[in-house]
């Protein structure tokens, strides 16, 4: 800590060694150390046990290589979780950004009514997922809220949001959007709020109707919006566990709604299979990064054309 | 929660007066108003009456839940949607009372490491966003990305092996585990977000410091720390949130033996509480109450922390 007294100047390249030995030890490896023993080399390890056996109930750990690898891509179990989780991002990916889109554009006005409008819809960003699925689950479930409010309309037999497997995956992919919705809206008002008046004045001289002055003018002046976005919701959908935990356990059925990262855990924790859920939280990591960079990529080159 | 219905009220009423304010003042705000008003200006009341409309039915649940806090069991299946009244406290006090003490010992618990977390992590992401921005070297400029890379990784890839480091450690199950793991879980977000902020402060205010006779410890808290406010209160109003609501983490870390959040408490309930939707939503809606209480009074703070990078500048 001594040498962090040192009043030498700022100038980097001039110190000597030790000061910023001392600089770093001060600085930045408090820091570093916590990132090091909680992500770091937990990933690492996770990498590590991926080519093991390891297994909480087996006392003798083997190097297997692939063989976790192989076993997974060959389980019809595994690929009907990625096959879930797909569909899932999918839907969170398209739902709120459109969604979101349309809700900012309606509430892109001054006042006092859209500023407590625009409040509302980013409540359930702030609420905790478990709540949401709390709220969603007593709403959905069979006989909950909303079949009493359809059946006080006539509608004598709702559909089982939650019970029925070829449409729970549909419910919890709506529930993910609801929450998500807020942040999206958000995002893109702040956009709008971005694109200057005389360029939306000149079109409407120039005789370009609502569509075209949306679609030329304000839709291309958004990218930057939708690229945080685009990429948040990926990441955020390719990691869904908290809806499946709370409201389906991976049911109804075998695993219509399991995702990957709900199979990791599971795996992880109530088979104590720890080789083969660090093979799969591998596979989940390299999903998620091959396809989120590749979004951004694409995403930010279609920004500098604009 | 409540706040959020009461303001969907208050709105309706201050329809009415909202065309008249619009047309007086110049515009400031929205893109396209001017043009867009054109088309408005022959049917003035759609937008609001359709803006009212879709925020009605997003809204519903957050109603649901709010109106069957305060009615007694029996009226939530007969008729969840009605008003409460007169309206009972019976769910909430049910919810304090409880035998096992689940949300008073939750909230204290969601409390502790919410508070501890969040302040040890503005302190240390500050610190070492500096390091990292006021360091020209390749050691630093490799570990400014490795850090960042961690903001992509979901916490089940690691949870696994991070459970082993926490027995081997002897803090699995135990407070400070969990505030441990959240330290460095989190600690990418706020680099991050300080490491913007630091290489926008110009180095010629931190050279003066140090001609002046002050060490780099005193220059960092005395000159650099007070002007990264905006990005401190960033990075304590959105770890605030994400921490406190967070399930899975201390789901496994602090096991059903630590004891629990109040997030957790609210998934614990679930399984006993089926059917008691009142005490259910009881314990949520004070589960939640923090987060929407401080949502409400920071609104400004969030919606400039998220927005950013959303406009180019």
């Amino acid at each position: 800590m001594t040498s962090m007294q040192d009043t030498r100047g700022p100038q980097r390249s001039a110190l000597p060694r030790r000061a910023n030995l001392g600089y770093f030890l001060g600085f930045g490896a408090p820091g570093l150390l916590f990132y090091a023993c909680f992500v770091f080399a937990p990933l690492v390890l996770s990498v590590g046990y991926s080519f093991t056996n390891a297994d909480a109930f087996l006392p003798h750990t083997k190097f297997t290589g692939f063989h976790n690898y192989v076993r997974l891509f060959q389980d019809p179990d595994f690929l009907m979780q990625i096959r879930v989780t797909a569909i899932l991002t999918f839907i969170i990916v398209l739902v709120p950004n459109l969604g979101g889109l349309a809700i900012a554009v309606l509430l892109n006005r001054q006042g006092r009514l859209y500023r407590a409008l625009r409040t509302v819809f980013f409540v359930p960003v702030v609420l905790s997922s478990v709540v949401v699925s709390v709220v969603w689950q007593a709403m959905l479930a069979d006989g909950g809220l909303l079949d009493t409010v359809l059946k006080s309309l006539g509608v004598d037999d709702p559909p089982g949001w939650l019970s029925d497997p070829s449409i729970a995956l549909y419910s919890v992919g709506s529930i993910a959007s609801w929450q998500l919705l807020g942040f999206c809206t958000v995002v893109y008002l702040a956009g709008l709020q971005g694109v200057p008046d005389e360029l939306l004045e000149a079109a409407a001289i120039d005789g370009a109707g609502r569509w075209t002055r949306f679609r030329r003018v304000t839709w291309p002046m958004l990218a930057p919006a939708l690229t945080i976005n685009t990429v948040m919701l990926l990441i955020t959908g390719f990691k869904t566990y908290d809806f499946v935990q709370v409201i389906t356990h991976g049911g109804p059925g075998s695993g219509t709604t399991a995702t990957v990262a709900y199979s990791v855990i599971q795996t992880g924790f109530t088979e104590n299979k720890t080789g083969l859920a660090s093979a799969m939280a591998v596979v989940m990591l390299a999903i998620v990064a091959v396809v989120s960079s590749v979004a951004l990529r694409l995403l930010q080159r279609r920004e500098v054309e604009l | 929660m409540a706040g959020s219905v009461a303001g969907v009220e208050r709105a309706g009423a201050a329809g009415t007066a909202e065309g008249a304010e619009r047309d007086g003042r110049p515009d400031r705000l929205g893109s396209g108003m001017r043009a867009g008003r054109r088309d408005e200006s022959r049917a003035p009341w759609v937008r609001p009456l359709v803006a009212l409309m879709v925020t009605a039915v997003f809204a519903l649940p957050l109603y649901l839940v709010v109106v069957n806090v305060f009615k007694p069991g029996d009226d939530i299946s007969g008729s969840p949607t009605s008003v409460p009244w007169p309206p009972t406290l019976d769910n909430l006090k049910a919810v304090m009372d409880r035998p096992d003490n689940l949300y008073w010992a939750g909230l204290l618990n969601s409390a502790e490491i919410t508070v501890v977390s969040i302040v040890v992590l503005a302190v240390l992401s500050a610190m070492l966003g500096h390091y990292l921005c006021r360091t020209r070297s390749r050691f630093a400029r490799l570990t400014l990305l490795v850090l960042l890379a961690g903001l992509m990784i979901p916490p089940q890839v690691i949870l696994v092996p991070v459970v082993r480091i926490l027995r081997l450690t002897h803090l699995m199950t135990t407070l400070s585990g969990m505030v441990a793991f959240n330290v460095g879980y989190y600690i990418p977000f706020g680099v991050f977000v300080f490491a913007g902020f630091i290489r926008s402060i110009p180095i010629e205010l931190e050279e003066a410091a140090a001609l002046d006779g002050a060490g780099r410890w005193r220059t960092f808290w005395t000159v650099v720390f007070p002007l990264l406010r905006p990005a401190t209160a960033s990075v304590l109003i959105f770890l605030g949130v994400w921490i406190w609501n967070d399930f899975l983490d201390p789901l496994i870390i602090l096991g059903p033996v630590g004891g629990t959040t109040v997030t957790v408490g609210v998934y614990r309930a679930l399984g006993e509480h089926q059917s008691d939707y009142g005490q259910l939503f009881g314990l949520m809606f004070l589960a939640a109450l923090p987060v929407v209480i401080f949502y409400f009074l920071l609104q400004k703070h969030f919606v400039k922390g998220l927005t950013g990078g959303a406009v180019k500048g």
